[in-house]
């Protein structure tokens, strides 16, 4: 074959390289292997605290629609199947399959049994030191669906 | 679930916490666990196309990643290289303002990469001299070429 170059710009593609999911899920085995399944829950509410920062001011200002407008974007942005409902106090959101989960199991990924801990262990991160609460409702280990709850928290 | 479009942040995390698990020997430990566990499919295309599975492997993921490049594969001379005008990853996490990247992030790549390919009779070389603003330079070439 002669010699070939291609050159591409930002711009020329969407950036969406699912196979990352596979990755994470593969750094969630190893902190489990070598410091225990504790320290992937540390790893998670650290990374819940410190890179969600933002969302937890938007929750403690706007309160539940900040949430509910982050999670319709990435589930957009993810093709997946979802329901969003919400009143003041509570915003629930059915998942029909994770589109993390699905991808790995499409890709033959290996699914690290701690990679609900990415749902539950961010999002009760995200919700630390406001007036709200999460809870992992349903979880589907095989596929990833889930119902999780958001509510204020009683006084 | 963490969007794939934020994993750049959350690896980034990790390897801080690596670091505070175990120091730089953990997180470096990581890097060549993925290389062995997962990284698979870049290690099947070389063995099955030599270099131009290289060409292959990065065809598809630097263009999920939206990263401005710029790609070159000689096969004949056993060369492959990619230009990296500006890193999809690291430009993410410059982008950051309310998280600093982890300190040695870019090394990963170096790392990962050549565990996968130097056993398979190729050398790489990372210049990762501008890696601060995002760019960087890896090559790989048939070590009997």
């Amino acid at each position: 074959m002669p010699r070939e170059v291609i050159e591409r710009s930002a711009a020329d593609n969407e950036y969406m390289h699912k196979d990352f999911h596979g990755a994470l899920s593969a750094g969630l085995d190893y902190i489990a292997e070598h410091y225990g399944e504790d320290a992937v829950r540390e790893y998670l509410h650290d990374f819940g605290t410190s890179y969600y920062a933002p969302l937890k001011k938007e929750l403690v200002e706007r309160g539940l629609v900040a949430v509910k407008e982050y999670y319709a974007k990435i589930y957009e942005a993810e093709s997946a199947e979802f329901e969003i409902s919400m009143s003041d106090d509570e915003l629930r959101i059915d998942v029909a399959a994770c589109p993390a989960v699905m991808h790995m199991r499409k890709k033959n990924y290996k699914v690290s049994p701690l990679f609900v801990e990415t749902t539950r262990t961010v999002n009760e991160a995200i919700c630390e030191g406001t007036p709200f609460v999460f809870e992992l409702v349903e979880y589907d280990e095989k596929t990833g669906k889930s119902v999780q709850r958001f509510y204020r928290r009683s006084k | 679930m963490i969007s794939c479009t934020e994993f750049i942040p959350a690896y980034s995390e990790m390897f801080k916490f690596l670091q505070r698990c175990g120091g730089v020997e953990a997180v470096d430990s990581f890097w060549e666990y993925l290389a062995d566990n997962f990284l698979d499919n870049l290690r099947d295309l070389v063995k099955e196309h030599g270099i131009r599975g290289c060409w292959m492997y990065w065809s598809h993921t630097l263009n999920e990643e939206a990263a401005d490049f710029t790609m070159t594969i000689d096969d004949e001379a056993g060369e492959f290289e990619i230009i990296m005008h500006h890193c999809p990853s690291k430009g993410r996490l410059l982008e950051l303002n309310h998280v600093e990247p982890y300190h040695d992030y870019c090394r990963h790549c170096d790392v990962i990469y050549a565990r996968v390919l130097e056993p398979l009779g190729y050398s790489c070389t990372a210049d990762m001299s501008e890696c601060k603003q995002a760019r960087c330079r890896f090559t790989v070439r048939k070590k009997d070429a």
